[in-house]
C-alpha cells in the first residue's frame, strides 16, 4: 500500500539534506519575503528556490503543484489589479474591466511571495520522505504521538481508496452499475462514503490498537529503528540561513 | 448455464510480471475445486471470471458466448462470487440488508428479495440473525452472511473463494450441504480451496494451477493420486490418501468410507489380522 506522498526518489544533494535544514529553509525563504517585500528581492529568493528544486532533480515534480497554485495566482492578479485602493494609473483595460499600475505591483509581490511559498515546500515535500522527517523531528523533542498523527494521516488516502476499490468489487459482483456513465458513476458514489469512511476509521481504530499492544505509550525512552543519519555539513548551512535572515533584518532596519 | 470457458486468456497486474498466458480452462457442470498454493492465480482467475479484472487478451465464454462487453453489474445476473474475505464483501450494517443487497440489485421486487434471503439465511443457518449488524458476528459467521447474500441471487454460477477457511466441522457440513443442492439445481459450482480432505470428499473435479498453469485438470480421484506433481505445486494429498499411502496400498482413496470400506474387507479376508 503506497502513502499519500508527493516525495520523489531521487540521489541528490538535496535529497541528502537534513530535513530539518530544509524545514529551516521554508521558514527562512518565506520569512524573507516579508522582511525584504521588494518584487525583486522575492524574485531573487524565488529563484534560489528554483535553483534548489533543479539541483534536487524535482523540478519537473514541482510544476504541477505550481500550476495548482495558479488559481490563487490568477485570483491574486485580478482581485489586486481591479481593486487595489491606491490604484490611481490606469494600466490597460480589457472592455471594462481597468487594471491599475499599483494594484499590479502589489499583485506581483504576492505572487512572487505565493511562489516562494510553493517552491520552498515543494523543494521540502518533494525530496524528503515523510517518515524521515517525522522520525527526525520526534528526535528533536516533538512527541510520538504527533508523528503518529501525522503519518496516518498521509496514510489514510491510499488506505481509504483500497476500502473504497474493494467495496466497489463487492458491490459490482452482486449488481451495482458503477462504471460507465458521469451519472452512473455518481449514482454509486454516495453509497459507497459511509462503509470506507467507517472501515478506515476502523481500521485506524485497530492499527493504534496494534502499535499500543507493542508499547507505543510505555513511559521511557524510545529507541529508533534507523539508526542517525550523518548530514554532511548540517550545523554550516543552519547556521548560514540564520546569518542570512539576520542580515536580512539588519539591511530592512538600517536601510 | 451449461459452459464456462476461459479461452487463451492473458492478464497481468503489472506488464513485468505476466500472471497468465494463453490460460484455457472449459468448466462445465461438475462441481469444480480449483487448488494450488498462494500466489498461484486463483483469486485472479476468478476475478477475471466476474468481470471484476479485464483480460489483456483472450475471452471469456458462457455457452460459446463472449462475455467480454458486459459489466461486473451486468454478470451478476448469471454469476455469483462468494469473496474469500467477507469483509471485503460485507458492507450493510443489518444482515437482512446486506443480503437482499444483491437480489434488489438484479431485478427482484422487495418482497421476493426479502424471501430470497430469507430462505438464504435459512440455509446457513443464520436466519436468527437478521437484525444484527454484520460486524457485531464472529469471522466465520460473516463468511457465512457473505455466502447467503450471494446464494440470495439465485445465479445460474456460483464461485466460492475459500468457504472453508475458519470454519468448524458444522460450518463445513453446511456449506457441503449447500454446495450439493447447487448442484441439484443445475448450477454451475466453482470452488478455490486450501482444504484438500474438503475437496476430494465435495469436488467432482480439480483443477491445479501452479504460477498462473493448469498443471492437472481431472476427475478429482486422478488429480489426488499424481503425487509427485501435487507435491511440485507444494500441494499435499487428501489426509484419507495420506494414510492409505503411508499403509502401502497400491489403489487410489480420496473418501474416508473408501478406505475404511478397503480395510473392512481386509480384515474379512484375513480375520487374524484384528
Amino acid at each position: 500500500m503506497g502513502s499519500m506522498t508527493l516525495y520523489v526518489e531521487k540521489n541528490s544533494l538535496i535529497h541528502h539534506l537534513d530535513p530539518l535544514v530544509k524545514l529551516l529553509y521554508v521558514a527562512a525563504s518565506i520569512a524573507l519575503t516579508y522582511i525584504l517585500p521588494e518584487p525583486l528581492f522575492i524574485a531573487g529568493v524565488l529563484f534560489i528556490t528554483f535553483l534548489l528544486l533543479v539541483v534536487g532533480k524535482v523540478f519537473r515534480n514541482s510544476l504541477p503543484i505550481v500550476a495548482l497554485s495558479m488559481v490563487l495566482i490568477f485570483s491574486l492578479v485580478i482581485v489586486q489589479g481591479f481593486f487595489h485602493p491606491d490604484n490611481a494609473t490606469e494600466l490597460f483595460a480589457i472592455g471594462p474591466v481597468v487594471f491599475y499600475e499599483e494594484g499590479l505591483t502589489v499583485a506581483l509581490g504576492l505572487v512572487l511571495r505565493v511562489l516562494v511559498m510553493v517552491g520552498a515546500f515543494s523543494v521540502l515535500i518533494l525530496t524528503t520522505r515523510p517518515d524521515e522527517m517525522v522520525e527526525r523531528l520526534i528526535k528533536k523533542g516533538m512527541s510520538p504521538k504527533i508523528g503518529h498523527v501525522i503519518l496516518s494521516v498521509l496514510q489514510l488516502i491510499p488506505q481509504m481508496r483500497a476500502t473504497m476499490g474493494k467495496i466497489t468489487d463487492a458491490q459490482r459482483s452482486r449488481g451495482m452499475e458503477t462504471e460507465g456513465k458521469l451519472l452512473v458513476r455518481i449514482k454509486a458514489f454516495f453509497p459507497l462514503i459511509g462503509p470506507v469512511v467507517l472501515n478506515s476509521l476502523n481500521e485506524t481504530k485497530e492499527r493504534s490498537i496494534a502499535l499500543e499492544m507493542r508499547g507505543f505509550d510505555a513511559p521511557g525512552k524510545k529507541t529508533f529503528l534507523n539508526e542517525e543519519k550523518i548530514y554532511p555539513y548540517n550545523k554550516q548551512f543552519a547556521g548560514m540561513l540564520v546569518i542570512i535572515i539576520l542580515l536580512a533584518i539588519v539591511w530592512r532596519v538600517i536601510g | 448455464m451449461k459452459t464456462f470457458t476461459v479461452r487463451e486468456v492473458d492478464f497481468s497486474y503489472s506488464p513485468i510480471i505476466p500472471i497468465f498466458q494463453g490460460l484455457t480452462i472449459d468448466f462445465d457442470s461438475r462441481t469444480t475445486a480449483l487448488v494450488g498454493q498462494n500466489g498461484a492465480g486463483k483469486t485472479t482467475l476468478v476475478k477475471l471470471m466476474k468481470g471484476l479484472l479485464k483480460p489483456d487478451k483472450g475471452e471469456l465464454l458462457v455457452d460459446g458466448k463472449s462475455i467480454s462487453e458486459q459489466t461486473a453489474a451486468q454478470l451478476a445476473k448469471r454469476m455469483g462470487l462468494v469473496f474469500q474475505n467477507p469483509n471485503d464483501q460485507v458492507f450493510k450494517t443489518n444482515v437482512l440488508d446486506e443480503v437482499m443487497f444483491g437480489p434488489l440489485n438484479i431485478g427482484f421486487s422487495k418482497r421476493e428479495a426479502e424471501k430470497q434471503a430469507m430462505n438464504a439465511l435459512r440455509k446457513v443457518a443464520l436466519e436468527s440473525k437478521v437484525a444484527e449488524n454484520p460486524y457485531d458476528l464472529s469471522l466465520s459467521e460473516r463468511k457465512l452472511i457473505a455466502l447467503a447474500s450471494i446464494l440470495a441471487m439465485d445465479t445460474e454460477m456460483v464461485i466460492f473463494d475459500e468457504p472453508t477457511m475458519g470454519q468448524d466441522f458444522a460450518g463445513k457440513e453446511k456449506i457441503k450441504a449447500i454446495i450439493q443442492e447447487l448442484k441439484a439445481e443445475g448450477k454451475l459450482v466453482i470452488c478455490i480451496l486450501h482444504d484438500m480432505d474438503f475437496a476430494a470428499e465435495v469436488f467432482e473435479r480439480t483443477i491445479v494451477l501452479n504460477q498462473g498453469k493448469v498443471i492437472l485438470d481431472d476427475e478429482t480421484r486422478e488429480v489426488f493420486s499424481e503425487k509427485e506433481v501435487l507435491e511440485k505445486a507444494f500441494l499435499e494429498q487428501p489426509s484419507v490418501s495420506q494414510i492409505a499411502h503411508a499403509l502401502g496400498f497400491e489403489k487410489s482413496f480420496i473418501h474416508e468410507a473408501e478406505l475404511i470400506q478397503f480395510l473392512k474387507d481386509v480384515q474379512r479376508l484375513n480375520p487374524d489380522l484384528s
